[in-house]
């Protein structure tokens, strides 16, 4: 039995275990004045909060229970907010007050962003991040960096979300046939240390309020290399065990939904591994992936197949970074998650249910300790929920979203901006997305009072148990397939989400699934939206050029001895990332992988 | 009869987003179109090199991730220098490709744009009325790829027809074509690889191309790859997707729909083939769809010169092995996907299963998915081996 058979039988387990408890506090006294005396400790020590009418609330809701079988089922089934198994979530408190600050989008406007500051400074303590994260990247590095600039200027902490531009994300350079209408589009294009160097400029890349997340695969064991050589280029090689942040660095992902893997299955997995080793033992602050079901939800996926493909590919990671001799206590705390959260009823428990089969799995039937039972995911609202079409109901849609996500306890979020099915979202739109959070988290009183205020109604708990059963009858089909590595070779995953993809658009065609604007409460005539495009004008695409070919001119000698040498590395079948620390200091990423491709081959699509 | 539309479709370079592109293909096939689908990230110069060499009527990019105002007139323009500009470029994006984006690209030469919102008979609608018509003769001269292509479409639409060009038509032909390009060497050689769906045949093939190419820098290949039509449908023509290798200018691909014939091969294979062989490549690679046990495609075409059975494995009980006819009459055959459990015990029946023949059989393991696999190269050896036994003895004789 593969790893995933072993997880979802441990689930099973832990279920009939749930059960037995519930009825050992019914027949055992001494067990069920236990429970009794440890719920009524908890409720007494849940601080009382007010509401700003005068309503008192306990900063933490628990069901209206006595009976020592009700409060196991509770206790055992469910766990407190960041108790094992994390049904509430993972940690204890999360969006209260007076933690409440989500700053980003204040744009020029000085005075609301000071207020806000003052009563962060005057808070003591240092308060949890600001979940808000806000995805960005356009143009050349610079661009994006002035975009950071501006998106974090009056935040107290600095979390930078990268998107790069398709040549980078297939990791080829911006002079490569036909791509020059690319550079700088819908992301920032990277080539060289140099241009990683311009991206991250006058921020403070070891501080404990900064951290960056890029949002690559294919070649994100290069782009890694780059990033840490350009922040020793700054700060020193001091600065390497303090760097904070996530690549996505997702292989299974992207040959199962998005497409952007540029080696052989196992090649990509071997580089990955390499990357994973190291940053581990050398960066103990960053998460060097981000296992992502959200490109498999905009595929096409249903819910469920996007939770039970990213906990499996989860599961699957860890099998071969354990094969690899990394301890899990090592790795585990090291992994996040990346889901998407759409419209369908699934997503009003699809990431709690996520999060307890990942604390389950890794526990049971991995070893991990506490930290590594974590399922920390960062959310993001669907963009194919998103249309052209009447396209400001757009904010409608994200507002929905949102809810459905932070009702999950998501551990991060992103809201996408209404303008996203044309370009590059804009300021505006962004500042809309941005102001959304701020209004669910901030302004609302939905949130900020009382953890577990919508947890645990009865559509939530039907939800969460069809959504369970529906995970595992996945795992068990894909263990019998030959577990995560065969099934993905197989085309499984893929097909799958296809055939849903399909479906989806039927049903929109036949109407059976409703989209305002488009298929019903049409608008007659299609009005072209007027919107404002964030467009790379081709002087600045010429302009990166250019440097790359000053860049390569520059280093041409040394390129060659890297990349001589990384090849008889990966020839030899060695780690391979302190050798990529090297080349990237001479090499462009495009050489870098060309050189890796000549060795171990390109990636063959799966159609 | 109307003839199948024949259309490319593929997804630009740096962009992944091939979902809705999949499902406009299941519509356009359900339509009887033939559909050669390029696949994701792919070139200017390979989605032009395809259309020429597929002689499609046009060509349908589905492109998400900007840069499409360049990409389309780039596809556009090369189309043009190649004398190809008969080939109309249409397309879509969903939201990223604005109105105004449109009307750029229409200025550039580009037919036409969809929008959101377009339903997919009325992309269909569209591609029946504007490239349902026969293409337009051109007087100019055409380039050696063109003319080939052009020559390849005529014997297959001249089949469904009801008429058969004679040989010797495209003997001449091909000579005139060739003219110029008669220092190279002779006569082409013909490997024909069949076998089961699923057994790995396009990637082996797509394997042996790229040490073809290198190992010689003159070396020219043509490979016609077939795909099953529908019943009463078109026919989805997706081996160039795969066939990342192939995708090169000293390779002419051609692929061909079953059109309804049974036995892994199109009506017009043994035509198409034979003018092939004719036209100045060093070899000839001949891709049957996925077969059953009976069948026998290369049978009747003397021009096969090698023929190659790649198996899959799992291909059930011994008993199974009985029925396979194909395994009296391959050249060579192949268990590929060798890293399977089943592997061993699969090349140890095949093993007994020839050497009940008592011909000289040859039977290799290969990954084919594997980068630079041994049993690759084994194969590579052997044909190329062949080829020179047979040289040499063409050599003897003269």
């Amino acid at each position: 039995m593969s790893k995933l058979g072993q997880v979802a039988e441990a689930v099973e387990k832990y279920n009939q275990f749930v059960l037995a408890q519930v009825k050992r506090a019914r027949w055992d006294e001494k067990f069920g004045r236990e429970l009794i005396k440890r719920w009524n400790e908890i409720k007494a020590k849940t601080p009382v909060t007010h509401t700003p009418t005068g309503l008192p609330l306990p900063r933490l809701a628990l069901p209206e229970i006595d009976e020592p079988g009700e409060i196991a089922r509770y206790l055992f089934g469910e766990g407190l907010p960041g108790e094992f198994p994390f049904l509430n979530g993972a940690y204890r408190e999360m969006y209260l007050e007076p933690v409440r600050k989500i700053e980003t989008g204040n744009y020029g406007k000085k005075t609301l962003a000071d207020g806000a500051k003052q009563k962060a400074d005057g808070n003591g303590a240092r308060p949890p991040e600001e979940p808000t994260r806000l995805f960005s990247g356009l143009m050349l590095a610079e661009d994006t960096n002035e975009r950071f600039h501006y998106l974090t200027q009056h935040q107290r902490t600095h979390r930078l979300s990268t998107a790069f531009d398709g040549p980078t994300l297939y990791g080829i350079d911006s002079d490569a046939d036909g791509v020059f209408g690319k550079i700088g589009e819908g992301g920032v294009a990277i080539d060289t240390i140099e241009d990683m160097v311009r991206l991250y400029d006058g921020f403070d890349l070891g501080s404990p309020n900064f951290s960056a997340s890029m949002t690559i695969s294919g070649p994100a064991p290069i782009i890694m290399a780059m990033y840490i050589a350009a922040a020793k280029r700054h700060f020193g090689s001091k600065v390497v065990p303090k760097l904070r942040g996530t690549i996505q660095a997702d292989i299974f992902k992207e040959v199962q939904a998005q497409n952007e893997t540029i080696f052989p299955i196992e090649a990509s997995l071997r580089f990955l591994t390499d990357m994973v080793e190291f940053t581990t033992r050398e960066m103990p602050r960053w998460y060097p992936i981000s296992i992502s079901g959200y490109h498999i939800g905009e595929a096409g996926s249903t819910p469920v197949q996007q939770a039970a493909y990213t906990l499996s590919n989860g599961f699957a990671y860890a099998e071969m970074f354990a094969a690899r001799g990394i301890p899990v206590d090592q790795f585990g705390p090291r992994l996040s998650f990346f889901l998407d959260c759409g419209l369908d009823a699934e997503y009003i428990a699809l990431a709690r249910v996520s999060r307890r089969i990942w604390a389950i799995g890794m526990r049971d039937a991995y070893g991990a300790g506490p930290r590594g039972q974590l399922f920390k995911l960062h959310t993001q609202t669907s963009g194919r929920s998103l249309i052209a079409a009447e396209f400001k109901n757009n904010l409608t849609r994200t507002a929905a979203e949102l809810m459905l996500a932070y009702m999950n306890a998501t551990n991060s979020c992103h809201s996408n901006s209404a303008d996203e099915p044309f370009t590059t979202p804009s300021e505006e739109w962004i500042r809309l997305a941005a102001h959304g959070q701020a209004i669910l988290l901030e302004e609302s009183g939905i949130f900020k009072h009382t953890m577990n205020m919508l947890s645990g109604s009865p559509g939530m708990k039907a939800v969460e148990r069809a959504v369970e059963r529906a995970i595992l009858d996945e795992f068990r089909e894909i263990e019998r397939l030959g577990g995560v590595l065969a099934a993905v070779e197989d085309r499984f995953q893929r097909s799958q989400i296809q055939n849903a993809a399909h479906r989806y658009e039927q049903q929109i065609y036949d109407g059976t699934r409703p989209i305002i604007g488009l298929n019903k409460y049409r608008n007659g005539e299609d009005v072209a939206p007027e919107i404002k495009l964030a467009r790379t004008p081709r002087k600045k695409q010429q302009l990166q050029v250019d440097r790359l070919a000053k860049f390569k001119k520059k280093n041409a000698e040394k390129a060659t001895r890297a990349l001589d040498k990384l090849a008889a590395i990966v020839e030899r079948g060695e780690n391979c990332f302190p050798a990529l620390l090297e080349a990237v200091e001479v090499c462009s990423l495009g050489q870098i992988t060309g050189c890796l491709q000549e060795v171990v081959g390109r990636f063959r699509p799966m159609v | 009869m109307t003839l199948p539309i024949r259309i490319l479709t593929a997804v630009p370079i740096c962009d992944g987003h091939d979902s809705a592109i999949n499902t406009i293909n299941l519509e356009f096939i359900r339509h009887g179109i033939e559909v050669i689908y390029l696949g994701y990230h792919r070139s200017v110069g390979d989605i032009v090199r395809a259309a020429i060499q597929e002689d499609v009527r046009a060509i349908g990019i589905s492109s998400y991730n900007g840069g499409h105002i360049e990409f389309f007139a780039e596809v556009v323009d090369l189309l043009r220098k190649r004398g190809a500009s008969d080939i109309k470029v249409f397309g879509g994006g969903g939201g990223t490709i604005t109105h105004d984006d449109a009307a750029t690209m229409r200025r550039k030469g580009v037919d036409q744009i969809f929008f959101a919102g377009t339903s997919l008979a009325e992309m269909t609608d569209y591609v029946r009325k504007n490239y349902g018509m026969p293409r337009k003769t051109q007087s100019r001269t055409k380039s050696w790829d063109i003319e080939l292509a052009w020559k390849l479409t005529e014997i297959e639409d001249g089949l469904a027809k009801g008429k058969r060009l004679t040989f010797n038509a495209q003997r001449s032909t091909s000579k005139k074509t060739i003219g110029n390009r008669q220092s190279a060497i002779g006569n082409a050689k013909v490997i024909g690889f069949t076998g089961p769906g699923g057994a790995g045949k396009t990637t082996l093939i797509d394997e042996l191309v790229l040490r073809f190419l290198k190992q010689n820098p003159r070396r020219r290949i043509a490979i016609l790859s077939h795909d099953p039509s529908v019943v009463g449908e078109g026919a989805l023509l997706g081996d160039r997707a795969t066939m990342i290798n192939s995708q090169n200018d000293r390779v002419f691909m051609r692929s061909m729909a079953t059109r309804g014939q049974a036995g892994g091969l199109s009506p017009a294979t043994h035509d198409c083939l034979a003018l092939l062989a004719q036209s100045n490549f060093d070899y000839v690679i001949i891709e049957t769809v996925g077969t059953g046990q009976e069948a026998l495609p290369f049978q009747k075409n003397g021009i096969v010169d090698l023929t190659v059975l790649v198996m899959n494995p799992d291909y059930g009980s011994r008993l199974q092995l009985q029925k396979i006819v194909m395994l009296d009459l391959a050249d060579i055959v192949v268990v590929n996907k060798s890293d399977l459990q089943r592997a061993r015990t699969a090349h140890s029946e095949i093993e007994q299963r020839l050497e009940q023949n008592r011909r000289d059989q040859r039977l290799i393991d290969t990954v084919a998915k594997r980068h630079r696999d041994s049993g690759v190269d084994r194969l590579f050896e052997l044909i190329c081996r062949d080829e020179r036994s047979r040289r040499g003895k063409a050599r003897n004789k003269s």
